[in-house]
């Protein structure tokens, strides 16, 4: 492409008098993207995320060696021995390799993860806070009830019933955490749901599940969102808990709360088997935190100035 | 006929055991294509009673008729298309998240009306403001202009009756007397009914040809509009009232 044709359609979307409801939708989320441009550590964030993506996309070209094939030889190696970048673990088993396929897991964790408490805790917490009365405290009732209980224990009883595995780890996750997004939700839909634009929109005679689905939820998703993105890092320790226990991710599969534990018994003398996929987790909920505080402003057409 | 009737109106708000009286027995009755405005110092249950005929406050007496037809509880599609409100606050009237495009389409999305694209850019220039404005957000728009789509958005359904909530009290001198042209304009050409909340004689004296004075949720007297121009109010309330704001409206 051009330099000129690169120049008018920067023009186009920058238009501020948008012709279209398409060119106003592409204009807002070229603005977005400048905006979030502007921010260095979103940007570090973003660059994170995405390598984590590409990372997963491409792992078996990417990784040197095969994660789960045994080599009893070459046990406990240091990092930057001939052909172990990274090291050995106690199986002769190649760290990076591991690691890179790791982020796989990692990566489905995350999706499976957001998909489901936060959409949830989002959807009891705006409907108990747009209804109020019974509806409300039935629900929060029962939100305080999944706060009180210890995270890792209510997880442990989920995957227990369920049979221990991936999916039911994930989901024993989610069904722990979904009820402080519910608090928060309700929190700011208190706030909006006496408001005159939402007094207006009942006005004209819209259905509570347009009201809050459209109108209440974007209200509460910017705090949602930096919830969620607080809590990947936790996440993914709680699901290399279970798999510890036995009741997550089963070895050999290369998870890398899971290696973390393993590489616990050599930890003073094998320092590297637990403290590489330790920097892993480091890294990839670092890159979450900033790319969720970083989409927090974009989200915001407030932040935009004039 | 009259096509707003209330009747012996009465509302009460129950908080934490205590009970206020917002309205207690008011009666009025606006014509077709009228201008009725409501009177009163703050607290004297004005805006309540706009906000009780859209179901939101809380009757416990009397009965609100439009059209000689008792509305129903809760308010239907058929009530939203008859009857709109313009709130007082510019500023928390439109949502902050949504585009002025969506705010005005969104009432035409709920009650399926076909051909939006046409009905938003006709409905920003009726209330005069540029079609540019359509994709902005309501934090990139004055006061003023965000009361004009705040109207303009009223207006979408097609409504009949319009109920005015002190619509430009939040707006300074020159922008609130350009709204208050714009609404008598769009009454003029599209055959309104308002019904108009105000602190404001000078207002009220320049939209209205009845208007109610209210005092501590009761009605205290109606006056016609010649009435309010020569002063010949009856009860001493509304004569203090009209001497606070009499010389505001021979100005205007």
């Amino acid at each position: 492409m051009s330099a000129q044709a690169s120049n008018s359609l920067t023009r186009w979307l920058r238009d501020p008098n948008p012709a279209s409801r398409r060119q106003a939708r592409l204009g807002q989320a070229w603005m977005g993207w400048l905006r979030m441009r502007r921010n260095p550590l979103a940007m570090i964030g973003l660059s994170i995320t995405v390598l984590l993506l590409l990372v997963a996309a491409f792992a078996p070209w990417l990784a040197p060696h095969d994660p789960i094939t045994q080599s009893l030889p070459n046990r406990l190696m240091p990092p930057l021995s001939p052909g172990h970048l990274m090291g050995t673990d106690d199986f002769g088993r190649d760290i990076l390799s591991r690691i890179i396929y790791g982020s796989r897991i990692t990566l489905t964790i995350i999706v499976l993860f957001t998909l489901t408490a936060p959409v949830f805790g989002l959807l009891v917490g705006t409907v108990a806070g747009y209804f109020g009365g019974w509806t409300d405290e039935i629900l929060m009732r029962i939100t305080d009830i999944f706060l009180a209980f210890p995270k890792l224990i209510l997880a442990l009883a989920l995957v227990s019933v369920l049979g221990p595995g991936f999916q039911n780890a994930v989901l024993a996750i989610a069904i722990t955490s979904w009820s402080p997004y519910a608090r928060v939700a309700r929190a700011e839909t208190l706030t909006v749901r006496n408001s005159d634009y939402i007094a207006s929109i009942r006005l004209q005679g819209a259905s509570s599940l347009r009201i809050i689905l459209g109108h209440v939820i974007p209200m509460c998703l910017p705090s949602v969102i930096i919830r969620a993105t607080l809590d990947m890092a936790g996440v993914i320790l709680i699901a290399a808990g279970l798999g510890f226990l036995g009741l997550g991710v089963q070895p050999p599969m290369p998870e890398w709360g899971q290696m973390i534990s393993a590489g616990r018994k050599y930890l003073f003398e094998q320092w590297w088997v637990a403290t590489m996929p330790g920097l892993a987790i480091f890294v990839v909920s670092l890159g979450f935190n900033l790319l969720g505080d970083g989409l927090r402003d974009v989200l915001d057409p407030r932040s935009a100035g004039k | 006929m009259a096509l707003i009737e209330i009747d012996d109106l009465s509302v009460t708000f129950h908080a934490k055991g205590r009970e206020v009286r917002a309205v207690q027995n008011v009666s009025l009755s606006v014509g077709a294509q009228e201008s009725y405005g409501l009177v009163g110092e703050s607290g004297s249950g004005k805006s309540t009673i706009l906000r009780a005929i859209c179901g939101l406050a809380p009757v416990s007496g009397g009965t609100i008729r439009i059209g000689g037809q008792p509305i129903d509880s809760p308010r239907g599609a058929a009530f939203s298309r008859q009857v709109q409100m313009v709130f007082q606050d510019p500023y928390a009237s439109l949502h902050p998240r949504h585009t002025i495009d969506r705010t005005l389409s969104e009432p035409l999305a709920i009650h399926g009306i076909a051909d939006a694209d046409a009905r938003v850019k006709r409905a920003l220039s009726d209330v005069g403001l540029p079609p540019g404005f359509r994709f902005r957000f309501p934090h990139q728009l004055s006061g003023g202009q965000r009361q004009r789509v705040a109207i303009a958005r009223a207006l979408m359904l097609e409504p009949s009756i319009l109920l005015l909530d002190e619509p430009t009290s939040a707006l300074d001198a020159s922008v609130q007397a350009e709204t208050l042209n714009l609404l008598n304009r769009l009454r003029a050409e599209r055959g309104l009914t308002f019904l108009m909340v105000s602190h404001d004689l000078a207002v009220i004296d320049h939209m209205c040809d009845r208007v109610l004075v209210m005092q501590h949720g009761r009605a205290v007297e109606e006056l016609e509009r010649a009435a309010l121009a020569t002063a010949e109010m009856k009860t001493d309330y509304a004569r203090s009232l009209f001497a606070a704001s009499a010389d505001r409206m021979l100005e205007g």
